[in-house]
């Protein structure tokens, strides 16, 4: 398990690396922050000055040697456009994401696992169709287009939910929903598969033939062992939900580390994009650090490579 | 199997509720009452134009396209940021909806004889929100503070070179010229700040918590949500602000922004697309606005680098470009006709506009003149154009293209990411023709001409004109608004036959406001001051 654990953290570890490596170099293509953070009729003098305060007329390469000393100290440098350390403004922001992310992933797990096993355990019956098409519709359905159609349906038309912000309990349902849907369709095709695999596995015909209810066959013995590839794939869907709720927390301007990279990006405060990158990144790596330990804790098969 | 799915449905929506209830910062601040305004404007028809009851009622809720990101006027870079801090601060002399300059926090002035100096005495009693009075030393510290490293906008500072108290209520103001747009600067920029207080927290202090002597103070800032003004109690204009409670959300998608003035989450909306606005004609209790912003699009020639000996060389042909671009038929077809065809580089509501007609389309004539100059054949050159930025202007570039192919003239049209086409922009690095955008919101064309043709020295110019270059040096000293109108006509006639640009529009902006808002005028300029505008509580 140790030899293991090395070898997944190694390997977590190069990638944070190439994770700063890019998040420094995609920025930086974008132009000359001097340009766009001045303004169009300050002097040839002034945007030298602004650029020699920044450290953005150094050669590249010793920015970025910099950059990475400063990282690995905390300090990811100020945001252009707050004048604040970069860092805590993005931390404020991580409750809201995970609030938000939290909820989604309640809201795929709920409908989604439910929905696959029954799928799985009636296989080509309506139910499972409709378990199908809803997981077809959850992961093509561009999640910008349906928030603003859900906006319209439920805040507009019915009133039902408010159509922006955090101010009350009920505004996370529609954002939330739509943020669940990609990772319900996932969770439910791979339970159903689970399901129908396991539903012809001798010791679930002997409950059936013991006469044991359904629902405790679906809940005491199918559940548990479906649960083993569920770890794997929540873990990484949570970090696809931090990363996918740009567009979402956008539309819906929900006060989350999304809406602020959408934002950070218009404003190319490059500072603060590398920060939400990075973060982000390494968050998401932890994720499924914990999430490939987890499994080899749980399934010994795994860490031996088997 | 039913009860399968409601326990599912149970927990799905304790779930939802038990997250819903984490007490995180933007979940624990006061929903706005917007039960409460439907309810009067249901109940109450027409009370807005009742007489209201004493002091500053209601609260009045903004949705603005983007988060700002100061509240501080130097270190303030865009307009929307520009928009949340005016409202705390006053200036010496303000200007009104006409564009005449009135006095603020200077009662009066005067001007020396050469034009240099300028005198202004000061209101008396006048109190920050920490309870600090107003004095000259407030006057000279925002100067001071405003020229420093912490600004970003020292060029809007140093258009003084001197800001001296005389004495508790008299400051002066020295410049090195006459300089006909320092009171119009000085209305946009030169937000008091209170000496004292600035002294004792500093800059980043202060950014956390603002003090002007303005008709709001600031009570709250949740990053990423909303911005919160209480009305200054002790304001110095009688009867102002209007609203007892002023709300910036941030919602930076404009159809969501729609979404909740319909919904009545919000009073007032800006920034919204031509169908948008469309759609909230027909919509109850909304009002929608409309009108023309002081900005020009415009295709730029270059005659500092890849322009030069190049066909563009050549007035004719410039002349020609402009003849062979159907802007009108442009504004029609991707604007849905929100749109002026703009005559030349000055904006309808700017100084000086009216002496020249927008260039017609005319294909024919547009041949006529390419023969003239030599080229009855065309010719082939580059263009580039910025994508992302500006409202459809890549169809807009695109079109353009098109219409010149019609003449005979191939451009080839490369799209730019904008921080690329920018940083080119300002190393002179972009080949002959660039799609470019300026706007001004100082009521003249003065500052967007010197920036877009002020030679290598201008960042952001590809064109030099040792005529242009005189008639704004005597602008650019011109104390006297007629003669400055008078220059400025002048220069727009040289410019016609001259052209450094191809002239496209002047867009329309939209907005909106719900039924109870009045009082509610924004400037050309995109400006809002919310002093005077109510909300029926």
């Amino acid at each position: 398990m140790l030899k293991y654990t090395v070898r997944k953290a190694g390997q977590s570890l190069l990638l944070a690396l190439g994770v700063l490596i890019l998040a420094f170099a995609m920025v930086r293509m974008t132009g000359d922050p001097a340009s766009l953070m001045m303004s169009r009729n300050a002097s040839a003098e002034e945007r030298e000055a602004f650029r020699e305060a920044m450290g953005f007329n150094r050669p590249v390469l010793i920015q970025f040697v910099d950059w990475i000393t400063d990282v690995f100290r905390g300090d990811f440098g100020d945001s252009l456009h707050f004048r604040e350390p970069a860092l805590p403004l993005v931390i404020q922001r991580l409750p809201a994401t995970l609030r938000l992310a939290a909820t989604g992933l309640a809201f795929a797990i709920l409908m989604g696992v439910p929905l696959g096993l029954i799928a799985g355990f009636r296989a080509n019956s309506l139910i499972d169709l409709f378990g199908r098409l809803i997981a077809l519709l959850g992961q093509s359905i561009p999640n910008f287009w349906l928030g603003l159609i859900l906006i319209l349906v439920f805040g507009q038309q019915l009133g039902w939910f408010p159509v922006f912000g955090a101010d009350k309990p009920e505004s996370v349902v529609l954002p939330a929903f739509v943020l669940s849907l990609p990772v319900m369709g996932e969770l439910l095709r791979l339970t159903r598969s689970a399901a129908l695999e396991v539903r012809n596995e001798d010791f679930v015909r002997t409950a059936f033939s013991k006469g044991l209810h359904r629902h405790t066959i679906y809940i005491k013995h199918v559940l548990p062992n479906v649960a083993i590839s569920l770890v794997s794939v929540i873990g990484v869907e949570f970090g696809y939900m931090l990363g996918g709720s740009i567009y979402i927390e956008t539309v819906f301007a929900w006060p989350g580390m999304g809406q602020l990279v959408g934002q950070a990006l218009g404003w190319r405060d490059f500072p603060l994009v590398q920060t939400i990158v990075v973060f982000t990144s390494l968050v998401v790596l932890g994720l499924n650090l914990l999430t490939d330990l987890i499994y080899a804790l749980v399934d010994p098969r795994i860490r031996h490579g088997k | 199997m039913k009860r399968i799915f409601s326990l599912g449905l149970t927990l799905l929506v304790l779930m939802s509720l038990l997250i819903g209830c984490t007490p995180t910062a933007p979940a624990e601040t006061e929903a706005p009452p917007a039960d409460a305004a439907t309810e009067v404007a249901d109940t109450e028809e027409g009370s807005a134009d009742a007489p209201v009851a004493e002091g500053p009622q209601g609260t009045l809720r903004v949705a603005l396209p983007t988060e700002p990101s100061s509240l501080y006027i130097p270190t303030t870079p865009d307009k929307i940021s520009d928009i949340a801090a005016s409202q705390l601060y006053d200036p010496l002399v303000f200007q009104d909806k006409t564009g005449a300059i009135v006095p603020a926090l200077a009662e009066s002035w005067e001007t020396s004889e050469d034009g240099t100096v300028w005198t202004f005495k000061l209101r008396q009693g006048v109190t920050f929100h920490n309870g600090d009075p107003f004095t000259a030393d407030d006057v000279v510290a925002t100067w001071e503070y405003g020229i420093s490293d912490s600004s970003s906008w020292p060029e809007k500072y140093n258009i003084a070179t001197a800001v001296e108290k005389v004495d508790d209520f008299t400051v002066t103001v020295t410049t090195d010229g006459p300089k006909p747009l320092l009171l119009v600067t000085m209305h946009d920029f030169w937000s008091i700040i209170p000496k004292k207080y600035m002294d004792e927290v500093g800059v980043d202090g202060f950014l956390a918590n603002p003090v002007g002597t303005g008709p709001f103070m600031f009570k709250e800032w949740v990053k990423g949500d909303h911005i919160t003004y209480v009305a200054n109690p002790n304001y110095w204009q009688a009867g102002y602000p209007k609203a007892a409670e002023l709300v910036f959300r941030f919602i930076p998608e404009s159809a969501t922004r729609v979404a909740a003035i319909q919904q009545d989450e919000v009073d007032i909306v800006t920034r919204l697309s031509a169908e948008e606005a469309e759609s909230l004609k027909s919509a109850a209790g909304v009002n929608v606005i409309q009108y023309q912003v002081p900005r020009i699009y415009y295709i730029a020639f270059d005659n500092l680098s890849s322009g030069i000996d190049t066909p563009i060389a050549e007035p004719k042909v410039r002349q020609a470009m402009n003849y062979a671009v159907d802007v009108d038929g442009i504004i029609k077809a991707l604007f849905a006709g929100n749109g002026q065809r703009a005559a030349g580089y000055v904006a309808s509501s700017e100084l000086g506009y009216g002496i020249v007609p927008p260039f017609p389309y005319d294909p024919e004539k547009a041949k006529t003149l390419l023969a003239e100059a030599g080229y009855a054949d065309g010719f082939e050159i580059d263009m580039a154009c910025p994508s992302g930025v500006f409202a459809a202007f890549q169809e807009v570039c695109q079109a353009i293209v098109s219409n010149l192919g019609d003449v005979g003239i191939t451009v080839n049209l490369e799209m730019m990411e904008s921080g690329a086409f920018w940083d080119l922009m300002v190393k002179k690095q972009l080949p002959p023709l660039n799609g470019d955008s300026w706007a001004d919101e100082s009521g003249e064309s003065y500052n967007r001409m010197a920036g877009a043709l002020g030679g290598m020295d201008a960042g952001y110019s590809l064109w030099s004109d040792p005529k242009i270059d005189e008639l704004l040096d005597q602008i650019s000293s011109e104390l006297d608004r007629d003669k400055r109108k008078a220059l400025y006509e002048e220069l727009q006639v040289y410019m016609q036959e001259n052209p450094p640009f191809i002239y496209l529009y002047e867009p329309v902006t939209f907005e909106a406001t719900r039924d109870t808002v009045t009082g509610y005028s924004p400037r050309p300029s995109e400006m809002l001051y919310l002093y005077d505008t109510a909300v029926a509580p």
